[in-house]
């Protein structure tokens, strides 16, 4: 038997940027705990689908430089961090000038402050879950902290654009950490773009710590080229009476894996998971989530559509643990699945484990095609068979692009969506 | 302006339509009548062009041209319209967006402008009105959760916003209540024209007092078995089919057993 292949040493050198001691410590110790780390493989549960697209070869370990141009495309007027290739660029960025509200990049972070965030990185994942977070762990050159006092309001949504340039091979580990107060309320859009066309890699984590009552939106949008490989996890922890609210909307490519995890830790928490997910060629879109019901009396609303064309191949895996003492939880998760081509491949996996008895619990997953009757409906009334394919298949995800609560941000999907129908649906 | 001659029709390898002839004129009114089973909705189907259905022999042309050479929508723009026995459900795409790209498409077919969206909404307030729905029905998905009558109804307020010229309406009558029968057939009234024609599948008579039709035919077993004038209808009200030598139950495919 071949032994399991194990984790480049060449991935264990963080390299470059200036970092405050205590992260550059906990860096060093997240790095040492990765020698010889499995990679996933076709046998690892999680990675089961997904770990033929994953290409961690030794080019990928080389860290792309902290410099050069960046060109958004979210054209955004308001407040916006610009990240290039896992490091933060001020001055591309415009911050809020609020009470109650810091917005600091890891290396302005005072020792204290370092030591602190030290402490709770990582807090968020189940890393047992999210081996592949872990490389973040070991590798973040910069990153940003984002903290909200009590009831502070952050009044128009914050825009973080992680753009990575591709011109050589290599890969950025980009890192947020929002610590939302009591009562605190935030909008963050996470955009994920590229600019070259070599092969890389973008690691990503993004953590979120919701105090009671606490309200979070938090917003992903994944456009990276052909040629990214894309990690991210996301994890949150919920006091209570909070509300975390997730909208992600993403595109396929070589690789495409998004790991979410809440933790409904207080009463009367709540959560709402909405995911888009459109592949077609060849690409790959993983979307794996976790909802961990720990207190009573709280809610989880999850809700993910896949379209997958051509030969593309699109994963949903949602797990909803409800733990012994969460009674009266309430529980709601929904998959439906597209497929515009009999190439194309979905698999979808509802995970539930349920050890408290008082407790409503629904899931449903469907995987199809489009409706013939529906579409000889439309063209019969003398809408172009292109135009009645486009209908129907918004109509799939309509109405879960009309719940993102940034019209920017919707714009911009759209205008990506259309380009896919271009490709995807041919001109009659 | 119709003209089908000598028409055959399969489903699934079964033989539904067995030869089917038919003309109508520009400004007729043709009803259909006929047992269950018997061929109707799929004829008004493959007039329409669905798919579903393989023409096998025969031919069917609208003023002159081959239909059989076009797809459904082709045939939309040519002036077909079928108002369907079981109009489709269609949640997430609005009926006001369905009605404007389908108007917008016969519109640019006709080498005329796009209407935009505050023109059009204007133009189906109005039309909504003339057959008793509320406009609030546009922002809804298409026929979603209407009930039978209010999907009839959407049918007809399609015919009146696309103005065809030839409207298949298959028992765009039935499920309706007294009141709603008056409304859809005041909107039917209001397609009739001279250089338009109707063609009207019901099962009742009654409809045919508020549309009064030029031409009636009974179609049984994958044919038309018997035409007449208006009085036909009434004789059927009163007689049933067995007087044709038709069962009530005989449907196009136990005939051809
Ligand atoms: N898709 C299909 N697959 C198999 N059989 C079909 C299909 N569509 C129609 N048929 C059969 O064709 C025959 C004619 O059906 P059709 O719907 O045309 O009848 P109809 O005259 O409209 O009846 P009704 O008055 O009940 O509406 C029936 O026996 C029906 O079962
Ligand atoms: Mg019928």
């Amino acid at each position: 038997m071949k032994p399991a292949p194990t984790l480049s040493s060449a991935f264990l050198h963080p390299v470059g940027h200036s970092l405050p001691e205590p992260l550059v410590a906990l860096r060093k110790q997240r790095g040492t705990a990765l020698v010889d780390m499995p990679l996933p493989t076709r046998k690892t549960e999680n990675w089961k689908y997904s770990s033929k697209y994953l290409k961690l070869t030794d080019d990928m370990a080389i860290a792309l430089p902290a410099e050069g141009k960046t060109g958004s495309s979210l054209a955004v007027p308001g407040y916006k961090v610009a990240f290039l290739n896992g490091v933060m660029i001020p001055e591309a960025s415009e911050y809020p000038d609020l009470d109650g509200i810091t917005i600091q990049s890891f290396d302005d972070l005072s020792d204290e402050e370092a030591a602190d965030l030290a402490d709770r990185l990582d807090n968020t994942l189940d890393n047992n879950a999210v081996q592949m977070a872990r490389l973040n762990s070991a590798r973040f050159e910069d990153g940003l902290l984002i903290r909200l006092s009590p009831d502070a309001v952050l009044d128009q949504p914050l825009f973080i654009v992680h753009e990575v340039t591709a011109d050589a091979s290599g890969s950025a580990f980009p890192r947020i950490y929002v610590d939302a107060g009591r009562h605190s309320q935030i909008t963050l859009v996470e955009e994920y773009i590229s600019s070259g066309s070599e092969p890389v890699m973008v690691n990503t984590v993004s953590e979120f710590t919701l105090a009671d009552g606490a309200n979070v939106t938090s917003i992903r949008l994944n456009m990276e080229g052909e040629n990214v490989q894309h990690i991210g996890a996301t994890g949150v922890r919920q006091q209570r009476s909070s509300r975390f609210e997730s909208h992600s909307v993403g595109f396929g490519g070589p690789l495409r894996r998004h790991d979410l995890q809440v933790r409904l830790e207080g009463e009367g928490a709540e959560c709402k998971l909405n995911g888009v997910v459109v592949t077609q060629g060849k690409q790959h879109y993983d979307n794996h989530t976790n909802i961990e019901h720990v207190a009573a009396h709280c809610n989880s609303e999850e809700t993910y559509r896949n379209i997958a064309a051509d030969q593309s191949h699109a994963i949903f895996n949602g797990r909803i643990h409800i733990h012994q003492d969460a009674q009266k939880s309430n529980a709601e998760m929904n998959n439906k699945n597209l497929l515009l081509s009999n190439g194309a491949e979905i698999d979808t996996k509802p995970e539930l484990e349920i050890y408290a008895d008082d407790v409503k619990c629904a899931h449903g997953a469907t995987i199809g095609q489009l409706d013939e009757a529906s579409l000889f409906y439309l063209v019969s009334r003398g809408i172009a068979r292109r135009e009645a394919n486009v209908l129907l298949t918004m109509a799939f995800i309509n109405e879960l692009v009309e719940q993102i609560p940034v019209a920017v941000v919707r714009e911009t999907a759209q205008t990506r969506l259309n380009q896919f129908f271009d490709q995807t649906f041919e001109e009659a | 302006m119709l003209s089908i001659k000598n028409l055959h029709a399969s489903v699934e390898d079964k033989e539904i339509l067995k030869g089917i002839n038919l003309e109508i004129k520009a400004g007729e009114v043709h009803a259909i009548m006929g047992p269950n089973g018997s061929g109707k909705s799929t004829l008004s189907q493959v007039l329409a062009g669905n798919e579903a259905f393989e023409v096998t022999s025969g031919e069917i042309t609208l003023n002159g041209e081959n239909l059989l050479d076009l797809e459904t929508e082709e045939r939309a723009r040519e002036g077909i319209f079928l108002a369907f026995q079981y109009p489709v459900e269609i949640p997430g795409v609005s009926n006001l967006q369905f009605l404007r790209t389908a108007v917008n498409a016969m519109r640019a077919h006709r080498g005329e402008p796009e209407m935009n969206a505050a023109e059009f909404m204007k133009l189906a307030k109005e039309v909504s009105k003339q057959v008793d729905l509320d406009p609030a029905f546009l922002k809804r998905g298409v026929n979603e959760g209407f009930s039978g009558g209010e999907k009839k109804r959407n049918e007809i307020m399609q015919a009146l916003l696309l103005q065809p010229k030839l409207a298949i309406l298959d028992e765009t009558d039935s499920g309706l209540d007294i009141d709603a029968l008056q409304v859809v057939s005041n909107g039917v009234n209001a397609l009739r024209a001279e250089d338009r024609a109707i063609l009207m599948v019901t099962h009742y008579q009654r409809l045919l007092n508020h549309i009064v039709p030029d031409y009636v035919h009974v179609l049984a077993g994958g044919k038309i078995v018997k035409s007449g004038g208006r009085e036909l209808a009434l004789e059927l009200e009163e007689r049933g089919y067995g007087w044709l030598g038709i069962k009530d139950e005989e449907t196009a495919d136990s005939s051809a057993n």
